[in-house]
């Protein structure tokens, strides 16, 4: 298969379930709200050494929001769902409630897995807190020295994947920077996926394991490094000089194939020689994202 | 065909009637023999039967909407846990008397004690909403424990009194001594108000939570919530400082 001359290679990306929660974030001004987002996002590009995957899903307009400001939507994943909250915990009184006029709400309200947050922040109020019960959902009300910090006392977690992913083989590093820029501002704002990677985009790729230091969890991806054609068993063809990864988290696998369909026909352009995705055999992660099925013409609707 | 049961007042009432022993919560759940079977009290013959007073109409669901002038029938809703009751014109005393949960809209006016506790009880309402489109009378939310409370006309005296938790939003005039021997709770004045003098001015602010519950009354309920509502500043005087000290009077600065 071949995209504008791009070839789609015949495989899959292998991606694992995690759980997720949806945090909504708002604000006096949007300025405020993406400090908060981005602060909350930050180190939070792999479960690997970050504890969990982080990114700002889409901007909300007022009327979208629970109080009537603009917003941001943050998607939040972890490996295990006994961490989910300690990370919402920790991140959301570190970054949001620090955070000048900004305000905290759930973004999955009608999931059946529930965690307390704002019930566990709400001690920063030292006894001065109050809590209010609005169409039945319960918010905290945290006095601080701007005014009052307001939270939902519980958020929404459910499954979702981590791990979606394809690889761009460009002819220069120019190229395939170009083309993941691309490929990531057509990405950008679609619901249910973020790209928890910096501007969405992955240098670094990995495999599972080191040679040398046997007690690494992953180490580079040697097979796909250009500068080591000629040392390793490359899996590059003679033509490419540089390779990016665009990982993609998300809600649902209807949600990363959609994302990753937008993606790869952005990514389709002059200097991509080929796109690929990274998988283990199968083995590890329950779903596969077969590239030539999401980019048919009866894949996932854009 | 109506989606809902509906009540309709055979004839103006000429008594004061006590229908607290309705089980109005139960209603949802009744056909129109069941309804109309309800037990009300009538001031000065004692004991009748709600179908005496009303036509009933009953449909399976969660709406039941009583039609006429109900400024003399007391008790309406009372102990209700779930469900829209719509009154389609006044009503009298101590609606949602005990209520837990669901909604009361008063198209009218509503008598003293809205939401409010009977006299002796510790808490009045722990639960749900009441919307009253006109005014109501003296003392809406006594007791409050928990539980929303709106009203867009005004609010006659001693609104909110001894409350425990929960909001009483006033789109007019809060009459005198809103909050008073409240522990918790807000008092939420968009029209004008003086807080009673054990009440302290404590900051002007945007106080966070109110655009969440403006706004959802704006939705829900169609209440007429303005953008300055939503974005302006409020005077906070916490009180009542003879109690706990954990209530608040919110009024608005336009």
């Amino acid at each position: 298969m071949k995209i504008r001359g791009v070839a789609i290679e015949d495989t899959f990306a292998e991606a694992f379930t995690m759980r997720v929660a949806r945090v909504v974030i708002t604000g006096r001004t949007l300025r405020w709200v993406r400090e908060a987002a981005l602060k909350m996002t930050g180190f939070a590009t792999s479960v690997i050494g970050c504890k969990c995957e982080a990114g700002i899903e889409r901007e909300l307009p007022p009327d979208e929001t629970p109080d009537g400001r603009p917003g941001m939507s943050v998607l939040l994943l972890t490996m295990g769902k006994d961490d989910l909250p300690v990370r919402l915990i920790e991140r959301i009184g570190q970054t949001i409630l620090t955070c000048p006029t900004t305000a905290c709400f759930d973004g999955l309200p009608e999931a059946p897995d529930r965690v307390g947050v704002g019930s566990a922040l709400r001690v920063f109020g030292d006894g001065f807190q109050g809590s209010k019960m609005v169409g039945g959902r319960r918010f905290w009300r945290i006095p601080v020295m701007e005014g009052e910090f307001l939270i939902e006392e519980k958020f929404g977690l459910q499954k979702g994947i981590g791990g979606g992913n394809f690889l761009i083989l460009a002819t220069s590093a120019d190229a395939a920077l170009a083309a993941a820029e691309a490929a990531v501002d057509a990405m950008a704002g679609l619901p249910g996926v973020v790209l928890p990677f910096p501007g969405g985009v992955v240098r670094s790729g990995s495999k599972v394991g080191a040679r040398r230091s046997k007690g690494m969890i992953a180490s580079t991806n040697d097979a796909y490094c250009p500068t080591l054609r000629a040392v390793t068993a490359s899996a590059l063809p003679e033509s490419v000089n540089s390779v990016l990864e665009i990982v993609l988290d998300g809600v649902d696998a209807p949600a990363i194939s959609r994302a990753m369909r937008v993606g790869i026909d952005a990514a389709c352009r002059d200097g991509v020689v080929g796109i690929t995705a990274g998988n283990y055999g199968g083995k590890l992660g329950p779903h596969h994202f077969h590239l030539r099925q999401i980019m048919s013409a009866d894949g996932p609707a854009r | 065909m109506s989606d809902e049961t509906t009540l309709t007042l055979r004839r103006a009432l000429a008594q004061r009637v006590d229908a607290s022993t309705v089980a109005w919560d139960a209603l949802r759940g009744l056909d129109a023999a069941g309804i109309e079977a309800q037990e009300v009290w009538i001031e000065g013959s004692g004991r009748g039967r709600l179908g005496d007073l009303f036509q009933v109409a009953a449909v399976p669901g969660e709406r039941i909407r009583l039609v006429g002038d109900l400024a003399r029938l007391d008790g309406i809703g009372a102990g209700l846990a779930g469900g829209v009751l719509v009154i389609d014109g006044d009503a009298g005393w101590y609606v949602g008397q005990g209520m837990r949960g669901g909604s009361i809209e008063v198209r009218g006016r509503a008598g003293p004690q809205t939401g409010g506790a009977l006299p002796g009880a510790k808490r009045g309402m722990t639960g749900g909403e009441i919307v009253v489109r006109g005014s109501v009378g003296p003392g809406a939310g006594t007791g409050l424990r928990r539980g929303l409370i709106a009203v867009e006309g005004d609010a006659a005296e001693s609104a909110g009194r001894a409350m425990l938790a929960g909001s009483i939003v006033v789109f007019g005039a809060v009459g005198a001594e809103p909050g008073l021997w409240s522990k918790r709770g807000s008092v939420v004045a968009l029209g004008a108000v003086t807080p009673p003098a054990t009440y302290r001015y404590a900051c002007t602010y945007r106080p966070s939570y109110l655009p969440v519950t403006l706004g959802y009354l704006k939705r829900r309920y169609g209440c007429p919530v303005t953008p300055d509502h939503l974005s302006g500043l409020y005077r906070r005087y916490s009180g009542d400082l003879a109690e706990l000290g954990a209530g608040e009077i919110l009024a608005w600065t336009p």
